[in-house]
């Protein structure tokens, strides 16, 4: 019996010095973004919240298999989960589980500046730097990539613009013109139930849409400071640039802007309404392009379809050509993993993704490379894409992916009942006010 | 009594079930209970805060409360379609002649149908912006003004996630109940016909006490599944518009996966089972006390 129990011993020593040699060649160390050793081909894999069919995996897929035939035995494996919220939760398992991938993408939320302070992440702006390519990305990319701090840990692979979608002729039907301010929204809104129109199409149902309606006075009235400041509780919703957006967003509600029930609409509910022209506007990015700007939009509006950019106010801190910008969710590369393979698989792909995905007719990060307007585009794609050239410097960021997960989650909530009229401006304001008192602490200490 | 060799045969032949259940069962609540008295965000070391995540959940949390009073409305209509809803259905088909398999597949085919399809289905259903069914019917039979956005007015919203998942096992416990009523002596029926009971005299005398034990294991089996409710109302409105469809174990769910506060996450579970634990022994004791009467 005490021969089994000691060979049980060694048998378990043994495996624990096996399973840390599997780590042997892995750098640790964020800031060492070139390992040395030999390249030794694996299957590595990247957790993603990206489309299943879409540009960024297929082009991925193929640079890993252009890269795996000079390195046999090497293999991407792409593990997607667009669902967004459905992501989130699978990441912070993994994280909290201690099982990232080599690489997984992340917003530059508090919980990925938790992870990069632990070391977990490759500091990508020295990558970037060490593979010489750091100066190919457009400044915009980079920045709705990066921590509060100004450090970069994720990777962007797209480049989006959001734009106010609109239809000519419904809004020629109301007696109204593309609004000039923020301010004229509600008004436009009666105006064009008066008519019979919803006047603005929205996925409810994801939440982050309408969360993007709540940071356009913030970001007109006080510039791109004020929700940095707000998640930490250094600012307010009591604030002036707070309590204008609170106002804004119960007029919104009470000029019902939105389509009736829009909390239990999805994605593409609201998309068809605008495709359809029963909703004037809709608020989306440019990746909708190929639905919006193409003979694939339905030819009953598409000669009428438009977009305008966010809209300015007043004395507004921010220029008419800074607004919603970004450049999608980033991958970022594990700490941990990070070896001579992961390394030069990555030399090889970042070098070659920006043509490959400029072809597909989307905006690369990168300005080294022109977009391909696709044979079957309306004039009105190649203006979207121009547009991406006149930018300026400040860029409205999304507050989903700034705000601490509970407050973040309390505010889409309370959002809602604000727009249909359930709360009052003050309701909403004392209960994210404290809501933030208590959880911003926790995550920006 | 059973014979001493096959007793322990019977013995081992338990040990593998009973160490599976421990394993999937019994550790992760014990678990649950050891985390709930840390706060942890999942990546972060562990900080044991002794009862502050209770204190905090009974005193401090409004979300929480409301979930619970939440919790215990869709109980009460899922039990009612679920329970009630079954025993009609049954009561009725012991009275059919012919077509009762017809009928008992027909109840039974919910039961079946995957979740998600039927989350899918009902947010169709009650649509407004296309209307759907539901506001379609009402505006045909002339109540147009019932009209509404079901799941997004706050008043309505309750009642029409736990109508899905009400709807759905109806079915299930309709065949337990009716099972339980074939199985009443006729004798006993008929003996009580003769005497000139009513039909109502008949149900309440000789057929429901008779299925009484049924009726216990159903309740309990409903009432349990009622309080684990999760999947239809997170998939129709994830628990909103605010916290009005937000049912503790959506809440609890949010709070270790969105908010990654798994200590406290743990301190609603350890909740949830305590009060699955005192629902169970509230209706037993109800019933044997009824029964006892």
């Amino acid at each position: 019996m005490k021969k089994l129990i000691r060979a049980a011993a060694v048998a378990a020593a043994a495996a624990l010095a096996l399973s840390a040699c599997g780590g042997v060649g892995a750098s640790s160390d964020p800031a060492n973004v070139s390992p040395t050793g030999e390249i030794k081909p694996r299957e590595i894999s990247w957790l993603l919240s990206r489309p299943a069919d879409g540009a960024v995996i297929n082009i991925m897929k193929k640079l890993a298999d252009d890269y795996a035939k000079d390195h046999p035995g090497f293999a991407l494996n792409l593990i997607t989960t667009p669902d967004r919220p459905s992501y989130i939760q699978k990441l912070e398992t993994l994280a909290a589980a201690n099982k990232l991938p080599e690489l997984f993408d992340t917003d530059a939320t508090p919980f990925a500046q938790h992870l990069a302070k632990q070391g977990k992440m490759v500091d990508a702006e020295k990558l970037l730097k060490t593979l010489d390519i750091y100066d190919d990305y457009r400044p915009g990319a980079l920045d709705y990539q990066r921590f509060d701090d100004g450090s970069l840990y994720m990777i962007p692979f797209q480049f989006e613009l959001e734009y106010f979608w609109y239809n000519k002729a419904l809004l020629q039907k109301a007696g109204v013109t593309v609004p000039k301010s923020l301010d004229d929204i509600p008004a436009m809104c009666t105006a064009l139930r008066s008519a019979g129109i919803t006047p603005i199409a929205i996925d409810g149902q994801d939440q982050w849409p309408l969360e993007r309606y709540v940071a356009y006075q913030p970001f007109r009235a006080a510039g791109p400071e004020f929700v940095q400041k707000l998640k930490k509780g250094e600012a307010a919703f009591t604030d002036p640039a707070g309590q204008k957006t609170v106002e804004w967003m119960a007029a919104l509600g009470k000029a019902k802007c939105f389509q009736d029930g829009f909390s239990a609409q999805g994605y593409s509910d609201a998309q068809n309404q605008f495709t359809s022209g029963q909703a004037a506007m809709y608020n989306i990015g440019t990746w909708e392009l190929p639905s919006l700007a193409t003979d694939k939009l339905n030819s009953a509006v598409r000669d009428d379809v438009d977009f305008f950019t966010l809209p300015t106010t007043a004395g507004s801190a921010t220029a008419a050509n800074e607004f919603v910008s970004p450049s999608g969710i980033g991958m970022a590369v594990n700490a941990k993993t990070y070896d001579p393979l992961v390394s030069d698989f990555l030399k090889f792909a970042l070098a070659k993704y920006p043509a490959e995905y400029a072809a597909t007719g989307a905006l690369s990060p990168t300005t080294n490379v022109q977009t391909t307007v696709p044979a079957n585009a309306t004039p009105l794609y190649k203006k979207a894409l121009d547009t991406a050239d006149t930018l300026g410097a400040k860029q409205a960021m999304p507050w989903d992916t700034q705000l601490d997960p509970t407050t973040n989650g309390r505010l889409q909530q309370e959002l809602v009942l604000l727009v249909q009229g359930n709360i009052t401006p003050e309701q909403f304001t004392s209960t994210m006010d404290s809501t933030i008192k208590q959880n911003a602490p926790k995550f920006f200490k | 009594m059973l014979p001493n060799r096959s007793r322990t045969s019977v013995l081992v032949f338990l040990l593998p079930p009973l160490l599976l259940y421990c394993a999937a069962v019994l550790f992760p609540i014990l678990q649950s209970l050891f985390l709930s008295f840390f706060s942890w965000n999942g990546i972060s070391d562990m900080e044991f805060i002794g009862l502050d995540n209770y204190v905090r959940m009974l005193t401090a949390d409004d979300i929480f409360w409301r979930s619970f009073f939440n919790a215990l409305l869709y109980l009460a209509i899922c039990l009612v379609l679920q329970l009630g809803g079954a025993l009609v259905v049954a009561s009725l088909l012991t009275s059919l002649r012919r077509g009762r398999e017809l009928i008992k597949t027909l109840y039974l085919l919910p039961a079946v149908i995957s979740t998600v399809a039927i989350a899918f289905l009902f947010v169709r259903i009650y649509s407004i912006d296309p209307v759907g069914l539901l506001n379609q019917l009402l505006h045909w039979i002339g109540l147009g003004t019932f009209e509404r956005a079901w799941l997004s007015d706050v008043n309505t919203v309750l009642a029409a996630v736990s109508a899905p998942e009400g709807w759905r096992f109806t079915g299930l416990y309709m065949l337990i109940i009716y099972a339980a009523l074939i199985a009443v002596p006729k004798e006993l029926e008929e003996a009580a016909v003769l005497d000139g009971a009513s039909k109502w005299t008949l149900f309440t005398k000789i057929r429901f006490p008779y299925i009484r034990p049924v009726w216990i294991t159903t309740t309990i089996m409903a009432t349990t599944y009622g309080l684990r409710g999760f999947d239809i109302p997170y998939l129709m409105t994830n628990g909103g518009p605010g916290q009005s469809s937000e049912l503790l174990t959506t809440y609890m769910y949010k709070t270790a996966f969105t908010s990654t506060d798994f200590g406290y996450a743990s301190t609603i579970s350890v909740f949830i089972v305590i009060e699955c634990l005192v629902a169970v022994g509230l209706i037993l004791f109800m019933l044997k006390r009824k029964a006892d009467s």
